[in-house]
This record gives structure tokens, C-alpha cells and sequence, in this order.
């Protein structure tokens, strides 16, 4: 424990070093323009930074995940601004559909011509964070929906810091965009690279979106993605945000989505974490107006040595709204799932509606699943319920499908599917759900592999 | 068809079967009567390969080969089948899914092409017309929300997709009314073909009635201590087993 925390320490201040290096530059500020209200806003999210540190496992958010090795790797940014060289056929590969809207990343950097934004309808607009406008800025740039200790946001601070690029997909009242793909490919280096991305989701009144995010890694090596991403769903719009964590197996992904809810809006999330050797995904609903429902499910498939975390605080600040949780991890090998879920219900939320179900599937002795629903009901006419679980597949079930003559790899593999494939029902849009599938899909062959 | 010599069973380290004896010809129908406890499921189960049940002694001959170091796999593919007294709720995997990837197993083992979709459908839907059964159960998730009957019909609509040489039916009645009974009877009674052996592991008479044994056999303390035609079931019903359990313990 003392070695991990001193070289956290280190690694700290060589971070610290560098994003001091980086303000010195004073390269392009983002929106094109010095905004000084944004350049004190980073200097003060670097300062914060500066006096917590990486979070170690003694921060109560991250008891379960120890950023030690990531704090202990020597990263360098991800290149400067250019253009990728990487084949169309490379990013078809990922692409959700062979026609659907997509903005690609490399790097961490917005690749207009490997993008696809040419056709986006009326009243959309997807553009670079180098694009966006003073009042995306303020957007993107706003607190978490959701309280936590300053301690338990420091890599939320540290994108603050750094972050250079991202998307900004922004849909004006009525508008319709079914789908938008944000692809971030990223190309392992000699040297492990960073990259911190940052990215505005907002749905003006009346409009509905599928935005399917996907992070993958295009070879073997260490790298490090840092995403933070802002959600606003304004009052009677729909947005389905469906997002594949697909990293290279010795890459680190860290994500902090945060969401807020206004009347009568909703929020339809399905994350499949199944890439990286150590991942977490932080996703914060905050339900600000009657009537707002979130409806939040995943997978988690982590196998060899990895260690994936889902992290949830859904808050519901108003009367009569609804939080679904249903989240699910396959454990095998030697690797390490984590859940934690917090559902706050404010004093005067009355008649909320708030459920949490974690389940967990463990296919080796050696593998492990934390838990930890944390509720914290300040009302009482209310709704809320919680409950998880932890096993091995069922003897009687597989000797059941045995006897029907399925063998034993059959038999299991069918389980597991059906214990993951009954949250990917639940995925609205024929695109995405097939998208997904396909991925859970190629997880699973590959498992299958000697 | 199938040949019982002597065996003996053990569950977690207590001996349930204790030398049991039993022939079944090829396209007969025998019950295998007896009380609670007396390890009839045990039979059952042994016969299918559950892991958890151990032969410590003698053997079981399926068309002359020994079973007893098989996989229940390899069993189903032979052409066993159990009729489960509980079968499993299976969320997320319906029951046209599971039956395309069962079917396919056995008809590989038997060096026949798999079948595809549409000739699985076809033959589903031919079965289930047979047992006058609702299409709508393939796409359903295996017995979730299934009451009692619909799980014992599901159990013979799966015998008669995999088409057994042995079908072995494991109270098959137990938790039916007298209209389910009636109906699972039927089904089992369009299923009876020359060739065929049918094992009804049952408690009461009542499903014979319906179902009219070749042979009843009688399992007493891990033991067949009386074997004899369908007349025999009809005295047990009159008598009840306790003159059997009195006898087994003299």
C-alpha cells in the first residue's frame, strides 16, 4: 500500500509538471479564442488536481480500484493536431452502419476526413470541441451533476486541465438524429500515450437521438483514454446513449458521463465494457424536473487480468421521477468486476421511482465481483428497491441443456448469452442493438479460442 | 433396449439404489412405481448422467452398451430422454433456440444434416399440432411464467422434437390437475411407436389410467421388490405400499 501511494505521489507531480509545461505553450485555445474565464476555470481545475492527487482505494468512491499502475506509467499526450493516417477500411470496420452520421477520433483528435457529417439533418450540428461556441464551452465545462468528494473527481479535474478536443453534438428543438456514431480509435505508440477527451451531449426540448460511442484500440500497447463527457436532456427529448468500451487489452480508459434530466425527458444508457486491462466508467443522472426517467444498463465482461469499473450516483432532486439500474458482469479468469450504485433521493422528491440490480457471474475461482449499492432516501412516499447477486452458472440449468445434448461448452455459452443478451433487448434501434450484439458476440468467439 | 444389473447409487455418500434389477424391451412401456424416498428420481437422474449421483455397482446396458461412464450429452445423443419432474426456468434463451441447437446436436451424432431455420420450424410445427400445442411457446424463454402443466408439456413437446429410442418420465403427473394429466397423457400416447421404450417414474396409479403400462415394477428402498402387469399398479392404488415396505424390511 505505501509503495503504490508514494509512486502515485511521483507520478503526480510529474503530471502536474507537464500541464504546467502545456499552459506555458499558451498554444490554440479551444473555441479559437482566449476566453479568460475558461483559462482560470482550467487553472483552478489543475490547482484542485494539484492538491488531491490520482484518487488512491483510501477515497471511498475508489476503494475497489487501484489507479496505481496507470499513476505509475509515464504518459506522454497524444500527437498534435494532423491527419491520421489510417485506411477508410479500417474505420468501417468499427462503423455502426455503412451510412450512418459519424465523427471519428484518432488520438483523441477530430479527423474530419475519416468523418461522415456531411448529410446530419436539420437543427443538428456535430462539430470538434475546437468548433464549439462560448456557451458549449460553459457547458461542457460544468461541474458534475451529481456531489462527490473533490478527492473522488480528480481525473474529472486533470481533463479539465488538459483537455484538448472532443465532440459537441447538439440538437436544436424537434430534432431528430437517429444515429450518430463518436468513434475514438486510438493507435498504441512507442511511448504510452493520453488522451483527454472531452465532449457535450445536448438535446434541446421536443428532440430524440441514438448516439452510439465507441472506444477501441488499433493494435497492442499502453495507452490511456480520459474522456469526460457532459449530457443535457432538456425538457420532452429523448436520448438513447449507447456506449462500447472496446480498448486494446493493456490500454487504461477512464470515463465520467454526467447527465441531467429535465421535465418529462428521457435518458436511455446501455454500456458494454468489455475492453482494457483497467476501466472505469462513472456515470452521474441527475433527474432536475418532474417526470424525468433514466433508464441505465450494462455489461461488463472482463476476463485474463482485467479490472473494470461501473460507477453509478443517480440523484433524484424532483418529485415523480424514475432511475432504472440493471447492470450485469461476467467474470472469468483472474479478473476483477466492480459495481457501485447510489441512488439519492432529496428530501421533497416524493413518488420516485428509483431501481438497482446488480448481478454477477463468476466462471473461474479466481475470479471476483464487488458490489456496492449505496441508498440514501431523504423522502418517504417513495419507490426504491435494490438487490444483488453473485454466482457460478447454475449446476441443475447446464446438466438440464446436457441432457438435451448440448455439451458443455454449448451449455455454458448459451447461459451466458442469455444472461447478457436479455439486457441487450432492451437496447431500442435495430443499428445498435446489432451493433452490440456483434461486439458481445466477438468477445465471446474469442474466449472460445485456445 | 435398456438393462439394469445390480445397481447400486450413491448420493452425496448415502446409498439410495441398492442392487436394482430391471429390463426394459424395445418399444415397451413400463411404470416404476414406489413411496417417497424410496429413489425413484434417483433412477431417473442415473439414468441421464447427473453428475451428482454416483454408481458404485453394477451396470446399465442401452442397446447393449454400458452408460454408466457416458456424458449426459453423449446419452441425450444416443437417444435418452428425460422428461424432467422439475425442469428449469432458463431466462433470456427461448425454447426455439435451445430445441434448434438440441436437435442439431442429436441429428449430427446420427450423421444427419442439421437443420436449418425454416425446416426446424417446420418440424416444430408439426409436433406441436400433434399435441395440439400453441405455436407461440417457441418464442417464449424455456418455462418462464409457465404454469405447472405448461413445464410437464413442454417436457413431452421437447421428446418428441429429439424422437428417444428411451424416453424416461419422472412424475410426469405430479402437480397436474385432471385436465393437464389428461392432456400430457394424450401427448405421450401419440409419441408410443413400435421401437420406442417409454419408463414412467410415477407415485400414483392415476397417470396408468391413462397411460396403460406393458409392466409396473415396484421400488421399494433402493430395490424393485415386485414386478408384474398393469394390474399390479391398480392393487398398489387399493392397498397402498405399506405391505410392500413391510415386506422389503423383513
Amino acid at each position: 500500500m505505501m509503495n503504490a501511494d508514494s509512486s502515485i505521489a511521483i507520478a503526480h507531480d510529474r503530471f502536474i509538471a507537464i500541464a504546467h509545461d502545456r499552459f506555458a505553450e499558451a498554444g490554440t485555445p479551444l473555441g479559437g479564442v482566449r476566453l479568460p474565464w475558461l483559462e482560470s476555470l482550467r487553472r483552478d481545475a489543475l490547482e484542485r488536481f494539484r492538491r488531491t492527487g490520482f484518487p488512491t482505494t483510501k477515497v471511498e468512491a475508489w476503494k475497489f480500484t487501484n489507479l496505481a499502475p496507470l499513476a505509475r506509467t509515464d504518459f506522454v499526450e497524444a500527437i498534435a493536431q494532423g491527419v491520421a493516417d489510417i485506411a477508410t477500411a479500417v474505420v468501417d470496420g468499427y462503423r455502426l452502419t455503412p451510412d450512418c452520421h459519424l465523427a471519428v477520433f484518432v488520438d483523441g483528435r477530430f479527423q474530419p476526413a475519416l468523418s461522415d457529417l456531411g448529410r446530419l439533418p436539420a437543427g443538428t450540428r456535430v462539430v470538434s470541441l475546437s468548433q464549439a461556441d462560448e456557451a458549449d464551452l460553459r457547458l461542457v465545462t460544468a461541474p458534475p451533476a451529481v456531489d462527490d468528494a473533490p478527492s473522488a473527481r480528480a481525473l474529472v479535474e486533470f481533463n479539465t486541465a488538459l483537455m484538448q478536443d472532443g465532440v459537441v453534438v447538439h440538437l436544436g428543438r424537434g430534432a431528430v438524429l437517429d444515429p450518430v456514431q463518436l468513434l475514438f480509435l486510438t493507435r498504441p505508440g512507442a511511448a504510452p500515450r493520453v488522451a483527454h477527451v472531452r465532449n457535450l451531449l445536448v438535446a434541446e426540448a421536443g428532440s430524440s437521438a441514438t448516439v452510439v460511442e465507441t472506444h477501441v484500440g488499433l493494435g497492442r500497447g499502453v495507452y490511456w483514454t480520459n474522456a469526460v463527457t457532459q449530457v443535457v436532456v432538456a425538457s420532452n427529448a429523448v436520448l438513447r446513449h449507447y456506449k462500447l468500451q472496446a480498448e486494446d487489452e493493456a490500454a487504461f480508459h477512464t470515463a465520467a458521463t454526467s447527465v441531467r434530466l429535465q421535465r418529462n425527458s428521457a435518458y436511455r444508457a446501455f454500456m458494454l465494457s468489455l475492453g482494457a486491462r483497467l476501466a472505469r466508467n462513472e456515470l452521474d443522472v441527475l433527474l432536475a424536473g418532474e417526470n424525468g426517467e433514466a433508464r441505465l444498463a450494462g455489461a461488463t465482461l472482463a476476463r485474463g487480468d482485467q479490472h473494470l469499473d461501473t460507477t453509478l450516483r443517480v440523484e433524484h432532486a424532483t418529485a415523480r421521477a424514475s432511475s432504472d439500474q440493471d447492470f450485469r458482469n461476467v467474470v472469468d479468469g483472474r479478473a476483477h468486476a466492480v459495481f457501485q450504485g447510489r441512488i439519492r433521493v432529496a428530501p421533497d422528491a416524493q413518488k420516485t421511482d428509483a431501481r438497482q440490480i446488480n448481478r454477477s457471474l463468476l466462471l473461474s475461482p479466481a475470479a471476483v465481483a464487488d458490489s456496492k449499492p449505496e441508498l440514501e432516501i431523504l423522502a418517504d412516499d417513495v419507490r426504491c428497491s435494490h438487490g444483488a447477486t453473485v454466482g457460478d452458472l447454475d449446476k441443475d440449468v447446464l446438466f438440464y441443456l446436457r441432457a438435451r445434448g448440448l455439451d458443455e461448452a454449448e451449455a455454458r455459452a448459451t447461459l451466458i448469452d442469455a444472461f447478457v443478451g436479455e439486457l441487450l433487448d432492451g437496447i431500442e434501434g435495430e443499428p445498435a442493438q446489432a451493433y452490440l450484439r456483434r461486439a458481445f458476440a466477438d468477445w465471446t468467439r474469442k474466449g472460445a479460442r485456445p | 433396449m435398456l438393462n439394469i444389473e445390480n445397481l447400486h447409487v450413491e448420493v452425496e455418500g448415502k446409498e439410495i439404489l441398492r442392487g436394482v434389477d430391471l429390463v426394459l424391451p424395445a418399444g415397451e412401456v413400463h411404470a416404476v412405481m414406489g413411496p417417497n424416498g424410496s429413489g425413484k428420481s434417483t433412477l431417473a437422474h442415473v439414468l441421464a448422467g447427473h453428475e451428482g449421483y454416483n454408481v458404485t455397482q453394477g451396470r446399465i446396458l442401452y442397446r447393449g452398451h454400458d452408460l454408466t461412464a457416458m456424458e449426459p450429452e453423449e446419452r441425450a445423443r444416443e437417444g435418452i430422454f428425460l422428461a424432467f419432474q422439475y425442469p428449469v426456468e432458463i431466462p433470456g434463451v427461448t425454447n426455439a433456440n435451445f430445441l434448434k441447437s438440441a436437435v442439431n446436436a442429436v441429428r449430427k451424432h446420427r450423421g444427419e444434416p442439421e437443420l436449418d431455420a425454416i425446416e426446424f420450424l417446420k418440424l416444430a410445427r408439426d409436433k406441436l399440432a400433434l399435441l395440439r400445442m400453441d405455436e407461440k411457446l417457441l418464442s417464449r424463454a424455456i418455462n418462464i411464467g409457465f404454469s405447472g402443466g405448461e413445464k410437464k408439456r413442454n417436457e413431452i413437446f421437447q421428446m418428441a422434437m429429439l424422437d428417444p429410442q428411451l424416453a424416461v418420465l419422472d412424475e410426469t403427473d405430479s402437480g397436474l390437475d385432471i385436465d393437464a394429466l389428461q392432456v400430457v397423457a394424450d401427448g405421450i400416447n401419440a409419441l408410443r411407436r413400435p421401437g420406442r421404450s417409454i419408463l414412467m417414474i410415477t407415485h400414483y396409479q392415476r397417470l396408468l389410467n391413462y397411460v396403460v403400462p406393458d409392466w409396473v415394477h415396484v421400488l421399494v428402498k433402493g430395490r424393485i421388490v415386485k414386478s408384474g402387469g398393469k394390474e399390479l399398479a391398480q392393487e398398489l392404488e387399493a392397498k397402498g405400499y405399506a405391505d410392500m415396505i413391510k415386506a422389503a424390511a423383513a
